[in-house]
């Protein structure tokens, strides 16, 4: 059934901000069953495309394909499929981690007790459950993003699009969120995420995508973007970096 | 094109920087002090730098400098009246009345409508090295730095033209200094109220003694004005007179008058006065820095009380009917709401006019209004016929009258959801993600809305009824009332989908980015206009069926507020589906 589609197709997406390119034409092709790493430098364009791909923002030119189904001219089919983790955009952070679970599965068109049942289940597996009724919003960074990754993972989507899922998530957590997601993979879904940790995304991915000032600089199964290498080489000869040499910031040592 | 730019601007603030650490010497050793300059500075830049591709923005603020200079022009005139007319014997009454109509605004409008614009967030302050002192300096010095601020120095200005014209230079050079200090007393008042007033508002402890304190402080404008009105219309000159000395005498009125005591000749009085609105600046400012402090911290911390009681509830606690997570959700209010789309999103949103201190001090001036509306309209004679012996109870009313009345009241209540979708901010983008469809967002909406609202106006008119004495009534206020309501939400609904704004990201509930206000006002204006005027049917109605319509009412006014809302959520829930994006971008907040 999942043969038919590639689980997400990106076609000459591109956006500007106020004359300034942020995605310069990004194509893209997600099989589906694999574990996709988005990875690029601060400022890359990675949030940028990700909103596009979901539907949070109108391109400027391209389009997105979930499934078969295009975002923009069939919004409903598609964001069924999808379950979704933004970066830096709020929670409906004035609920509580239940509520705000509960909310989303609504939302989703769930069966109450369904919710119920999978709330209290992600509740407990990720460590939430003893947060109570306190409101999200006087949650830790780290317990945010667990709030979210949940309710991206709720209505059991066929492709995640995570936004930096790992960043300030500590080492317990983010090897229990890998965990999670190396089994939703097996099980036959579709992962793709952004990340600056080569660690992790060389641990995880099948497929990897470089991006750098808009635009996509490697693409391929992991092994076909780091050949002999590791990837964390790659990834600073395609972006350019540079070290710092001793000379500049002289001041910070006395 | 644009880069190249921005990246000079950035190195030619690392060149200041440089100057500040220097790279031969020791860095610490030279800091200098920062001082009320580079608040106004930074303020200046960063009201600059959000105008930056921003056309709306940009007209948002010429719109409030062209409602600024349109009042500053009136009260210009309007102060400088006896001066002009050569008419000394006003002089007094226009400067103390005057002056203390414009430090009562500035105390009373941010926190009940306007909003304080908090371009410069205290709460980003909390990590630098900065004294309390040159904090709130610096804050204030950047606060005067406004397009209100600006219109209240040109308005007050007619005073030194009226002093100067009855008293000559002297008289206009002390009225100067006095509006000046005026000024500031009035920048100073407002800042320290609306912080004081976060801060109470974001205690979960008095909160809600700081919600009632806010509906009788706004409630208060009322009967003030009812008494001027009277006191006016009873026209004993010199009683005013004896009333404007006092009133002179208070920080009030002390900052206004002394241009008029010199050209009176007691000129004794300046010094004590200009003392009384010193000491007044100082202790406003002095409380001012207190609430700031707990602002800052409040931003990043949020006080302990905040855990909700109850955590068992959540996992393995006492399983009940209500102990699941969708149980949890909905509030006892919406019971009733099936556990579907649309329950969920009435129950958040239910949640949310509650928990969101934005939305909350939003529904008391819908109280407060909706009681204080009616009041000035039908009761707006009664006080001027109670000199005369007339009966309280006998106003000059009628079901005309109060039907126009609720019509104002629904439609100041609806126009409240005039930019909805800016209280979610970024959070709306959960909604985008699931696809949720215009129409059943809309509608939710409403209905989350009416739950709070709907009881509310429902007491105001039994009330009213009441207080009237006139019971019979009752069925035309309630459907003038749900008419006006209805179709306010309907125009609410498209303002709210093609006019949204984003709201600031603070803890402040009152703040707005400059030039919002005039946002604000606008689409308000525009809403409550198109309300009033889909409502004049009933109003008309009123007027000519006569008794007939005593009964007619309720049941067309439910109709046509019920058909108005479901057409409006109907039509503009479309027009949502097809700019969910452009929505989601406009609400967003830039940090
Ligand atoms: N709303 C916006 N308005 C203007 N410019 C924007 C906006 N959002 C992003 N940009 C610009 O677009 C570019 C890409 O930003 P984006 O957030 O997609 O980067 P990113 O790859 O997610 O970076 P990071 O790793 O830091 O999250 C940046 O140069 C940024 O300045
Ligand atoms: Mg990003």
């Amino acid at each position: 059934m999942t043969d038919e589609h590639p689980a997400l197709v990106l076609r000459g997406l591109a956006k500007q901000f106020d004359g300034k390119v942020a995605v310069a034409g990004v194509d893209l092709d997600v099989p589906a069953g694999s574990f996709y790493g988005l990875l690029g430098p601060n400022g890359a364009g990675k949030t940028t495309t990700l909103s596009m791909a979901v539907g949070l923002l109108r391109p400027d030119a391209g389009g997105a394909r979930v499934l078969g189904h295009d975002v923009w001219a069939d919004p409903v089919r598609a964001k069924q499929l999808l379950g979704v983790m933004p970066d830096g955009v709020r929670l409906f952070d004035r609920l509580s981690g239940a509520e705000l679970l509960a909310y989303h599965g609504l939302l989703r068109g769930m069966d109450p007790a369904v919710v119920d049942q999978r709330a209290a289940e992600l509740l407990d597996v990720l460590a939430l459950g003893d947060a109570g009724r306190t409101l999200v919003v006087d949650y830790s960074a780290g317990m945010k993003k667990k709030i979210g990754l949940a309710c991206a993972l709720l209505h059991g989507p066929r492709l995640l699009v995570l936004d930096e899922p790992f960043e300030a998530v500590d080492p317990v957590s983010a090897a229990l969120i890998r965990d999670i997601l190396h089994r939703y993979v097996v099980g036959g879904g579709t992962v793709i995420f952004s990340s600056h940790v080569m660690e992790v995304v060389q641990r995880l991915c099948s497929h990897v995508a470089i991006l750098a000032q808009g635009t996509i600089k490697r693409v391929g199964t992991l092994d076909e973007v780091r050949g002999d290498r590791s990837l964390e080489d790659v990834f600073v000869e395609v972006v350019g970096g540079r070290t710092a040499t001793g000379e500049e910031l002289a001041w910070l040592s006395r | 094109m644009a880069l190249p730019v921005t990246s000079s601007g950035g190195r030619e603030g690392g060149g200041t920087a440089g100057q500040v650490t220097s790279p031969d010497g020791p860095a610490v050793e030279r800091v200098r002090p920062v001082s009320a300059r580079h608040f106004v500075r930074l303020k200046l830049r960063v009201m600059g730098n959000s105008f930056r591709g921003q056309g709306w923005r940009v007209a948002m603020f010429a719109g409030s400098v062209i409602a600024g200079l349109w009042f500053a022009g009136t009260g210009f005139f309007l102060l400088a009246a006896p001066g002009l007319a050569d008419e000394p014997t006003y002089a007094l009454m226009t400067a103390a009345f005057g002056g203390g109509l414009l430090v009562l605004g500035w105390l009373l409008l941010p926190l009940v409508f306007f909003g304080v614009d908090e371009t410069l967030d205290p709460a980003r302050f909390a990590l630098l090295p900065l004294s309390r002192r040159t904090l709130v300096t610096g804050l204030f010095a950047a606060a005067l730095v406004s397009v209100p601020a600006v219109a209240a120095l040109i308005a007050a200005g007619g005073l030194v033209l009226a002093s100067g014209l009855l008293g000559g230079a002297a008289a206009a050079l002390v009225a100067a200094v006095g509006v000046v200090a005026g000024l500031l007393l009035c920048v100073a008042a407002s800042r320290a109220m609306t912080s004081a007033f976060a801060t109470m508002l974001r205690s979960r402890r008095v909160r809600d003694l700081a919600a009632v304190l806010l509906a009788v402080l706004a409630a208060l404008l009322g009967p003030l004005q009812i008494v001027a009105l009277a006191a006016v219309r009873q026209a004993d000159w010199d009683r005013l007179t004896g009333v404007a000395r006092i009133v002179g005498w208070t920080p009030f009125g002390a900052p206004w008058t002394v241009g008029v005591d010199v050209a009176e000749g007691r000129a004794w009085a300046v010094p004590v006065k200009l003392l009384v609105t010193a000491l007044t600046i100082g202790a406003l400012l002095w409380w001012w820095s207190r609430s700031l402090e707990s602002a800052m911290v409040g931003a990043a911390g949020g006080g302990p009380a905040k855990a909700r009681s109850g955590p068992t509830r959540a996992g393995t606690g006492p399983a009940g009917a209500r102990s699941g997570a969708v149980g949890q959700l909905f509030p006892w209010a919406v019971g009733w709401a099936r556990r579907d789309r649309f329950g969920a999103l009435v129950a958040r949103e239910c949640r949310y006019w509650w928990r969101d201190a934005r939305r909350r001090a939003n529904l008391i001036t819908i109280a407060v209004v909706g009681i204080f509306v009616p009041v000035m309209v039908n009761f707006g004679g009664a006080s001027f016929s109670t000199g005369d012996g007339t009966e309280l109870a006998a106003p000059n009313s009628s079901p005309m009258l109060v039907s126009l009345s609720m019509v104002v009241v629904g439609a100041l209540a609806s126009v409240t959801l005039a930019n909805q979708f800016g209280f979610d901010g970024s959070a709306y983008a959960a909604n985008v993600v699931a696809g949720v469809s215009g129409r059943l967002e809309l509608l939710a909406r409403m209905a989350a809305f009416s739950v709070y609202v709907l009881p509310m106006l429902g007491v105001v008119a039994v009330l009213l009824g009441m207080v009237l004495g006139r019971p019979t009534w009752l069925g035309v206020m309630a459907g003038s009332l749900v008419a006006s309501y209805g179709a306010g939400l309907a125009i609410s609904a498209f303002v709210s989908v093609l006019g949204a704004y984003s709201l600031p990201e603070t803890s402040n509930p009152f703040a707005m980015n400059s030039g919002a206000g005039v946002a604000k006002s606008f689409l308000a204006l525009l809403s409550m206009l198109g309300a009033a005027a889909a409502s004049v049917p009933m109003v008309v109605a009123a007027a000519l069926l006569g008794d007939a319509w005593l009964w007619l009412a309720p049941p067309l006014g439910l109709a046509y507020g019920l058909g108005a809302a479901l057409l409006g959520a109907y039509l503009a829930g479309d027009v949502l589906d097809r700019r969910t994006p452009e929505l989601l971008t406009a609400i967003t907040p830039r940090r």
